[in-house]
């Protein structure tokens, strides 16, 4: 029962071996002894039977409340059932087992020691546990603690950023919403979902009527506030699984999946009326915007998701031909005026 | 035929090696799991790397992939990847005797394929005076896009990979994974040798 | 005289690794199968005193054989050597009238003592 420098020494002897023995076992203790990482031995009763610096240093426990006792009363914060189901895998299977933080940020609270502000008081450990048999026979197992909290801190920082890569990928700058490239994308899996599994699929286009004028009466930036206020309005108009996104300048495109015509165009007319309703100013002036909207369904024809959109573009182009502020179909043949 | 493929008595020695490790291993699990583990042959092929990868590539269903670098004396090194479909790794809570909520699914994975791997490499070089030590086993990311990238990202080139297919069986629970061995070509030069030995025993 | 005896495995090394562990006087009259039909099929033509038989096999398996020769009410002793060790198995081979269970890799030793107890040497 021991600190690993307080091991007994063989005493007697000038024998040659029996020096290189101790001078082996100095050099053994010394480097356990300065490693960068815990030493934790346990006997097959999971008592505490060795520790090195390391731990004395970071749990700023002492010696004589370590030895000698079960490793769950000196670290009460370990999970129980799980780890003593685990040191037994080892002890039963004389198979090593491992805990990464990436899994469990760490098993036992040891105050971390970095400058660097990390999500967590403690170290991020990867923690191993060895067997040990000795020539008697007798089961241990060897507990070795690193410190990763370096790696865990870069590896979140990391995560993040690519996160954040993937998300500006994704998005259109200005309205936040999805951007030409990732819409399409996402028309093509949901085109191919509906085709397998035999499912609805419907599309809305929208285009800002006369879009050009903002523009030239009020600056680029009157035309920038409408395009934000806009997608915000129909942002809160659609269910969780539509996908909306900004198709070209004034040009808006909606995925409606699991969805009929009827249920399309029940939607694109709401849509058409609440953009008209809406009372935008800029520098003081009342802004008046409409709509107009072209919408298809996925019929038994179309053998692209390219064809779906010609459709609910031909029907826009419709909506447009016929005055405006409008819902356009050709699949039911009629225009459909907002109420 | 490669330097590297195994003769016809390489094989036949390797498959009753692995035939034995693989009996060992299952009545230690089976006493741990304090369960029957029925067992079935494990096709053992070695196959050509790229084939290989090209083939786990479009393995689409792949749930899930561990993978655990082994490496003992003699050179005798390589990769362990275990490979679970859907449906493989529901009940691994259950079966490894932990609460649920003990655990991530992540780390049910992780630690059933820990033991799986460790137990049966430990039997295996045991049959050739071996002895293995392991890396930490780790979850491959988006195993749907990564799993070819991480492939070629290996550490070392290897030419031939031998691919055993394990079905382990536990009473109560079914229970499958693949487990792929990945050997790069200076260990099979080594694997040969210690199969030539054992050969020559003959 | 030296019995007649059968080896059947389906690996080419695992029979030789029986057949090395024999007593030198019985080599001369051993014979060799590497799967459960042509085991039968040998054990039904010629008869057979002892055979050394392995579980797992590809088409009919030890346990196959085990059955085919209980229903052919042959009179041959039968040691299972096997890779699976679960006493589950074992138990069953014995059911099965199998007077030995050997576990896999067979050691000289351990395969003479259990010919020894059963009056074979």
């Amino acid at each position: 029962m021991s600190d690993i420098d307080k091991a007994p020494m063989p005493e007697k002897g000038i024998d040659q071996t029996l020096l290189g023995a101790r001078i082996t076992k100095q050099i053994n203790i010394q480097i356990a002894n300065q490693l960068n990482t815990g030493i934790l031995v346990v006997d097959a009763q999971l008592t505490i039977i060795v520790w090195n610096r390391f731990l004395q240093v970071h749990t700023g426990k002492k010696s004589e409340n370590v030895l000698e006792q079960s490793i769950f009363s000196v670290f009460p914060e370990l999970p129980v059932r799980w780890l003593s189901r685990k040191l037994n895998s080892v002890l039963q299977l004389n198979t090593p087992s491992f805990c990464s933080w990436e899994q469990r940020h760490h098993l036992f609270n040891l105050p971390h020691t970095r400058p660097i502000t990390t999500d967590s008081d403690f170290m991020a450990q990867n923690c191993t546990f060895l067997p040990i048999v000795t020539d008697t026979n007798d089961s241990y197992i060897c507990i070795l603690i690193e410190d990763v909290t370096d790696v865990c801190h870069y590896q979140t920082q990391l995560k993040k950023a690519l996160a954040e890569l993937a998300k500006i990928n994704r998005i259109d700058g200005l309205t936040q919403i999805y951007n030409r490239r990732h819409w399409q994308k996402s028309l093509e899996q949901e085109y191919a979902k509906a085709r397998r599994h035999d499912k609805k699929l419907s599309l809305i286009m929208l285009d800002l009527d006369h879009f050009k004028l903002f523009n030239d009466n009020y600056g680029h930036q009157c035309g920038d506030m409408v395009l934000i206020e806009v997608s915000a309005l129909i942002s809160t108009l659609l269910r969780v699984e539509d996908i909306f996104g900004r198709y070209g300048g004034e040009e808006f495109a909606i995925i409606l999946p699991e969805t009929d015509l009827s249920g399309a165009i029940e939607l694109a007319q709401r849509i058409c009326g609440r953009v008209s309703a809406l009372a935008l100013t800029y520098k003081e002036q009342n802004v008046k915007v409409t709509a107009s909207l072209g919408v298809a369904q996925l019929g038994e024809q179309e053998q692209s998701y390219e064809a779906l959109i010609s459709q609910a573009d031909a029907a826009l182009y419709q909506a447009k031909a016929q005055g405006r502020n409008k819902v356009f179909s050709n699949q039911c043949s009629s225009t459909l005026a907002v109420g | 035929m490669s330097e590297f493929h195994l003769t016809e008595d390489q094989q036949d020695c390797l498959q009753e090696l692995i035939n034995i490790a693989m009996g060992q291993a299952s009545d230690q699990l089976a006493r741990y799991l304090d369960s029957f583990v029925y067992l079935k042959v494990p096709s053992i092929e070695s196959v050509d790397a790229k084939e290989l990868m090209r083939t786990l590539s479009e393995q689409k269903n792949a749930i899930a992939v561990v993978s655990q670098g082994f490496f003992g004396h003699e050179g005798i090194r390589g990769e362990a990847l275990l490979v679970y479909q859907e449906g493989d790794s529901d009940r691994i809570a259950d079966l490894l005797g932990y609460e649920p909520d003990d655990l991530s699914k992540d780390e049910q994975v992780i630690d059933i394929s820990s033991i799986l791997t460790t137990t049966f490499l430990n039997v295996f070089a045991q049959q050739i005076d071996n002895q293995m030590s392991y890396n930490a086993p780790k979850l491959l990311p988006n195993v749907k896009d990564n799993l070819f990238e991480h492939l070629q990202q290996m550490p070392f080139t290897w030419d031939i990979a031998l691919k055993v297919n394990i079905n382990y069986q536990v009473t109560d629970y079914s229970f499958n994974c693949n487990m792929i061995l990945l050997i790069p070509e200076v260990a099979i030069t080594n694997i040969k040798h210690v199969l030539n030995r054992i050969l020559a025993e003959f | 005289m030296s019995p007649a005896v059968l080896i059947c495995d389906d690996s080419n090394m695992a029979r030789k690794q029986v057949l090395r562990s024999l007593p030198d006087e019985w080599k001369g009259s051993v014979q060799t199968a590497s799967n459960g039909e042509d085991a039968l099929k040998i054990l039904r033509d010629n008869s057979i005193n002892v055979l050394f038989l392995d579980l797992t096999m590809p088409g009919i398996d030890g346990i196959g054989v085990l059955q085919g020769i209980q229903t052919l009410k042959l009179d041959c002793s039968v040691f299972v050597i096997s890779a699976d060790i679960q006493p589950e198995m074992q138990n069953k081979v014995k059911e099965l009238g199998a007077k030995e269970f050997i576990r896999k890799p067979v050691q000289q030793d351990i395969l003479l003592t259990h010919l020894q107890q059963h009056g074979l040497l």
